[in-house]
């Protein structure tokens, strides 16, 4: 073992202690609003790729492609580096000079647009398991395709893919820690501030971990309760 | 009330499903369609309300050609009920909930107007006491009363039944029969794709018997159980009378 003094009271020193909350937060509301980015543009483009227009179906696929298959790390670059630079060159230089903490919406909309192609996937498999038979009983009494699709397709849809949404809120919360690549000082941008003034990157490291940890227990609580009230009776409950 | 000229229906492998099928039913009648499987009974009666589209032929219900296209085709689905094999009812609302989504989404009907008429609806066919409840936790033949309550509730001019009773255990055949036996009796204009010989001894006006996507023989029920002309017709008979 190697000669590490370790101090863990640094974490709730005086200075540093408020660091790591602001950081917390943070990685919180910036994880919040990715999701509801993610999750509305999701069911959006979910609904493009199940849609009877060929050229919206195409445009659904080809986000989907898109925000998926490209490493998130390569798309934060992308929306901080590169975006301001293909705008139009007034429009680029206000983001870089004048707007604060670009980096922070950056992350978000990079975030929210990357969860949006794994949320559209997720809700898809769920229109496709929705029988037939039931849209078609919907139609048969009049309804028109609209409101077919938001009293019964959806909602039908939506429960189907609960258990695998959950999956996507937590990969969220978890690759939010990539925005400290744009300078967002979050929980993990902040270990690193802290173990950058004071060498102790271990207990900063792992304090970060536990808030992850902490952060993800929270969340799967919370989703387990939706997902048991959303739980149709007689038709999802589970066994045990 | 229904008439079907001459509809031709095929498949894009160039299938026929429907050749040449031509019926009439009578406002009030209860016409039974009976025949093997993937003779075209189901998607002759899906054609009947648009929700299958055909190339050859017209349908007009009520005088209005349901293929045309200024034909309103959700207001006309919306006079004409229909009752599925498998139920189709909405899983993840009360059975109160199905019963009420057209009326109050098509029809306009205010909330408690529509539950209200639910609950008489419910009552005509025997679970009011379920009302409350969602359709997974309800037998199969609870669920087809519930089917045929929704169908109901939009007080529609016509019922199509696609093999009601097909996928219920025998002891809830009854119960399903029952309520469409009494529908018949009130005059409800009625097209049933069964094989329930004996619904069809007691209430059809006339029997259609389909192969291979034609009209093979059709005629009233003295004609048709007891002197069928057609070969094919007598051999259908003669293996589900056994």
């Amino acid at each position: 073992m190697l000669d590490y003094n370790f101090e863990w009271s640094i974490l709730w020193s005086q200075t540093y202690g408020p660091w790591l909350l602001k950081g917390i937060w943070t990685t919180i509301h910036l994880s919040l609003l990715a999701w509801v980015i993610g999750s509305m543009l999701g069911l959006m483009v979910a609904l493009a790729r199940l849609a009877p227009y060929r050229v919206v179906r195409f445009a659904g696929g080809a986000y989907v492609q898109v925000f998926r298959n490209i490493p998130l790390l390569v798309q934060m670059f992308f929306w901080y580096f590169a975006v301001p630079a293909l705008l139009p060159r007034e429009m680029g230089r206000w983001l870089n000079h004048e707007v604060p903490h670009l980096g922070y919406y950056c992350g978000v909309v990079c975030l929210g647009t990357y969860t949006a192609s794994r949320v559209a996937e997720v809700i898809r498999s769920g229109f496709l398991a929705v029988p037939k038979g039931v849209t078609m009983a919907a139609l048969a009494t009049g309804l028109s395709p609209w409101n077919t699709y938001r009293h019964v397709t959806i909602p039908y849809a939506l429960r189907i893919s609960m258990p695998l949404l959950s999956n996507e809120i937590l990969s969220c919360f978890k690759n939010s820690a990539l925005t400290m690549t744009i300078g967002v000082m979050e929980t993990t941008g902040m270990a690193g501030l802290i173990d950058s003034f004071t060498f102790h990157g271990l207990e900063t490291t792992t304090a970060a971990s536990l808030v992850y940890l902490a952060i993800t227990l929270c969340v799967v609580a919370a989703f387990a309760r939706v997902e048991k009230k959303m739980r149709i009776p007689g038709l999802m409950e589970r066994s045990n | 009330m229904i008439e079907i000229r001459n509809i031709g229906l095929w498949y894009r492998k160039g299938q026929k499903i429907l050749d040449n099928v031509s019926a009439t039913v009578g406002e009030g009648s209860t016409v039974v369609i009976c025949g093997p499987s993937g003779s075209g009974k189901s998607s002759l009666l899906r054609c009947i309300n648009g929700l299958e589209t055909f190339q050859e032929g017209e349908i007009l219900v009520n005088g209005i050609s349901v293929q045309n296209p200024n034909t309103n085709i959700y207001r006309l689905r919306a006079n004409i009920g229909m009752v599925f094999q498998h139920f189709e009812l909405y899983p993840h609302m009360t059975v109160t909930e199905n019963i009420t989504l057209a009326p109050m989404h098509v029809l306009k009907i205010s909330k408690t107007r529509a539950r209200q008429k639910a609950m008489e609806l419910l009552e005509r066919v025997g679970i009011a006491d379920q009302a409350a409840k969602y359709p997974g936790q309800l037998s199969g033949g609870q669920q087809q009363r519930v089917a045929i309550a929704r169908g109901l509730a939009m007080e529609p001019a016509l019922m199509l039944f696609d093999e009601p009773t097909s996928a219920l255990d025998p002891e809830m055949i009854q119960e399903v029969l029952e309520v469409m036996v009494d529908l018949a009796r009130d005059g409800m204009t009625m097209v049933v794709v069964t094989h329930e010989m004996g619904f069809a001894r007691e209430v059809a006006d006339e029997i259609i018997f389909m192969d291979h996507g034609r009209i093979v023989e059709k005629g009233n029920v003295q004609t048709f159980f007891n002197h069928p002309e057609n070969e094919r017709t007598q051999q259908f008979l003669a293996r589900i009378l056994r």
